[in-house]
């Protein structure tokens, strides 16, 4: 298959040819040709004013549901979620059933996403049975392919065992990712803890809930000199102590959501049970802190959060809906539409290039003979997310048929192009 | 005069005009209720539903003998004994429940918002009666009116709301309404059932020390201790909670001055209040029973947009 992509931007961090608009030639899956003009016969032309090319983009924390779950999402939808969404790399959560625990869960996933048009890593649960109580075996599951190790959104609570953890996978040069939460404070609570939940008479969930967590999981990391991402990042405070542990020299890194950029907890008061995110949407100072720290280059990452719920988990009373919400397909426009002043540069070390270097991912370079794997996108484009183009199992998402700033237009992956 | 809203879901949804109107209309409905034959036939081509998902005794009498006084046909639904125990949700329940033609649902829920949910999905008006943690709006009314029929105003009345005001629904609405109509409110008991934006979010006071609110108040508002709604220990035993929060009438004859009692019920008696308070002279507890049918046949009957 042979694809000409016609006179592109190229942002490719550390490349040559980053900043420089080119012909590509894409042939076998392979580039065959970067130059000024290039000419072939019978390939599929893109031919897109505007359009940027970068290396394919990586979500770090997504739920697929499959095995055990797959009324909500399967590998197989949760995939054409993520290339639709200009992603060509995805960690899925270990939140199945069974958990991914053990070498087998991880080579199932491994082996069923060969087939599909992005590379699905599995995420290994630091505990059996996420149960918070002992170590899963994830030296097995890092040789079977398990990329990082969380307990997915049932954060370890322990600080001995966390800290066990963080020694144990210093071996294989692993990294623990963390969802701070600690669940002894606001344990019932379902929305941010402020003026909001108050007046809308629903239990609170303190932010120092997180923060705690964050302080503690930071020392830990510490003492055990190895790496902890902290993912979900949701209040001003939190990223004060990221950003000093990273001014520190210890290896802590950071993603947040793009809806914890593009919501805040004022806009609850109709009880939108989609907008019932762990952890929660917090005031909107905490909000502007998160957009200055992504642009102040403090946030590694912006992970989708992609957890996909069926229609009565969220069509009922708001302290009964499950958390999360579906996120892939619309991260990089709320992303650029919470963010607008983001340049390319800045949104391809969100999507990719940071989590390529945390996570060690096997990223090929970007030069003729290399491999292609690649997300074309356009800033100035449009993005509306609806019932027909979803391309999830589940439609748990505030965003149908909101018109966002900035599109996908396809990725390019696996000797195929997959086009929105 | 018509209500600004098709539901009554809460009091913070309210304006100060709609306050009033249900309040002046529930006059009328009380002279109505010293009548030999307290019945009037305003809403005979009206169906109610009343939905309870949680226990109730006052409020779900009050409600259904509100509806009977103004001639509406009433079905009754609890949760325990019906086919939410068997599993249905509460959407599925409710549209079965219209299916058969009703024109309008009360409802009370242990979830906050759950009638907010509802009022999305239906085309029926809703009051609700009791939601979680978040509002009780006929008990604010019912409050409200028995408040100003004692003292003769709310503008400018000192309130004081006393006891769990974290898991009180009836706290909220009182302060919404209180709020609104001018009223002052302070909040009082133990820190750690009092929830900690409350005075950022309301610009009410919060007092730790009982005596003290009840010295500023004019009228104290006394609220059950929800137990069955605290999940984790938020004080050490009843006994303390008595000793430290509880009102008898020592300390009341201790203030020097005369204050109302009052208490939404049920009384947990020799906790929140002793029984020489909960039936001495101050207390107008059993009005506030009393005009709580008056207020509810006033919402019932505008909500059904019959006011003129």
């Amino acid at each position: 298959m042979n694809i000409l992509l016609r006179k592109v931007l190229i942002a490719y961090p550390g490349s040559v040819f980053n900043n420089s608009v080119k012909d590509i030639l894409v042939s076998g899956g392979v580039i065959k040709s970067i130059d000024d003009a290039v000419d072939a016969q019978d390939a599929d032309v893109i031919d897109i004013p505007g359009l940027v090319v970068s290396p394919g983009w990586v979500d770090i924390f997504s739920h697929f549901a499959d095995p055990g779950l797959e009324y909500r999402e399967t590998l197989e939808t949760g995939a054409a979620a993520a290339a639709a969404g200009g992603f060509t790399t995805v960690f899925a959560i270990p939140n199945t059933a069974p958990a991914i625990q053990s070498k087998t869960q991880a080579e199932y996933v491994v082996q069923k996403s060969k087939s599909l048009p992005v590379n699905i890593y599995p995420l290994g649960a630091v505990t059996k049975n996420l149960e918070g109580k002992e170590l899963a075996e994830m030296y097995d599951m890092h040789a079977s392919g398990a990329v990082a190790f969380s307990d997915g959104t049932q954060p370890v609570q322990s600080a001995g065992l966390l800290l066990k953890a963080l020694q144990y996978v210093k071996a294989f040069d692993g990294v623990v990712v963390q969802v701070p939460m600690d669940k002894s404070i606001g344990q019932y609570g379902l929305i941010n803890e402020g003026v909001v939940s108050t007046r809308l008479g629903l239990p609170g969930i303190p932010a120092m809930a997180e923060e705690l967590i964050v302080a503690r999981d930071i020392k830990l990391a510490r003492y055990a000199e190895s790496k902890i991402h902290f993912t979900g990042v949701s209040t001003a405070k939190s990223m004060e102590y990221i950003k000093r542990a990273k001014d520190a020299g210890l290896q802590v890194t950071c993603s947040v959501t793009p809806y914890h950029l593009y919501f805040c907890d004022e806009d609850m008061v109709s009880y939108d049970t989609n907008l019932k995110v762990t952890p929660p949407l917090r005031s909107k100072a905490d909000r502007e802190a998160l957009k200055d720290a992504v642009l102040n280059g403090w946030v590694d990452c912006v992970a989708s959060h992609h957890i996909p719920h069926n229609w009565d988990s969220k069509v009922c009373e708001f302290e009964y809906a499950k958390h999360g919400m579906i996120g892939l397909q619309t991260a990089y426009a709320v992303l650029q539409t919470a963010i607008p002043q983001l340049n390319a540069a800045q949104v391809v070390n969100l999507l990719c290039t940071n989590a390529s270097k945390i996570f060690n991912l096997p990223t090929p370079g970007f030069a003729e003979g290399e491999a292609a794997a690649l997300t074309l996108f356009n800033p100035a484009g449009q993005t509306r997310l609806t019932k027909e183009n979803n391309k999830s199992k589940s439609a748990n998402s505030p965003f149908f048929d909101q018109t966002l700033t900035g599109e996908v237009v396809g990725i390019i992956n696996r000797n195929g192009l997959y086009r929105n | 005069m018509k209500l600004s809203t098709r539901h009554l879901l809460g009091i913070k949804d309210l304006t100060k005009e709609d306050i009033s109107l249900i309040l002046s209309t529930a006059e009328q409905f009380k002279e109505v209720l010293q009548r030999p034959v307290k019945k009037v036939p305003s809403l005979r081509d009206v169906t109610i539903v009343n939905l309870f998902y949680e226990n109730s005794t006052r409020t779900r009498m009050s409600f259904e003998l509100a509806e009977r006084r103004l001639s509406a046909d009433t079905l009754n639904f609890t949760a325990s004994s019906s086919s939410a125990a068997k599993g249905e949700t509460l959407l599925d329940t409710v549209n079965n429940i219209l299916s058969m033609k009703v024109d309008m649902v009360v409802m009370r829920h242990s979830a906050s918002g759950a009638p907010h949910f509802l009022s999305k999905h239906i085309p029926a008006a809703i009051i609700n009666a009791g939601d979680g943690i978040n509002e009780h709006p006929t008990q604010a009314l019912l409050d409200a009116f028995s408040m100003r029929e004692k003292t003769g105003r709310l503008e400018g009345l000192k309130v004081a709301i006393i006891g769990d005001i974290m898991h009180s629904r009836v706290a909220l609405s009182n302060i919404y309404l209180l709020g609104k109509m001018g009223a002052e409110v302070t909040v009082a008991g133990p820190p750690t059932l009092i929830p900690k934006y409350i005075s950022e979010s309301f610009g009410i006071r919060v007092e730790y020390n009982v005596k003290k609110a009840l010295q500023w108040c004019d009228v104290a508002n006394v609220l059950r201790i929800q137990l069955e709604r605290q999940n984790q220990p938020l004080f050490s035993s009843l006994r303390e909670y008595n000793i430290a929060y509880g009102i008898n009438r020592r300390l009341l004859e201790s203030l020097g001055k005369e204050i109302v009692i009052m208490h939404p019920g049920p009384i947990n008696r020799g906790v929140e209040l002793d029984s020489d308070v909960a039936d001495g002279p101050f207390s107008i507890i059993l009005n506030q029973v009393e005009n709580g049918v008056a207020v509810r046949m006033a919402a019932l009957y505008l909500l059904a947009n019959r006011g003129n």
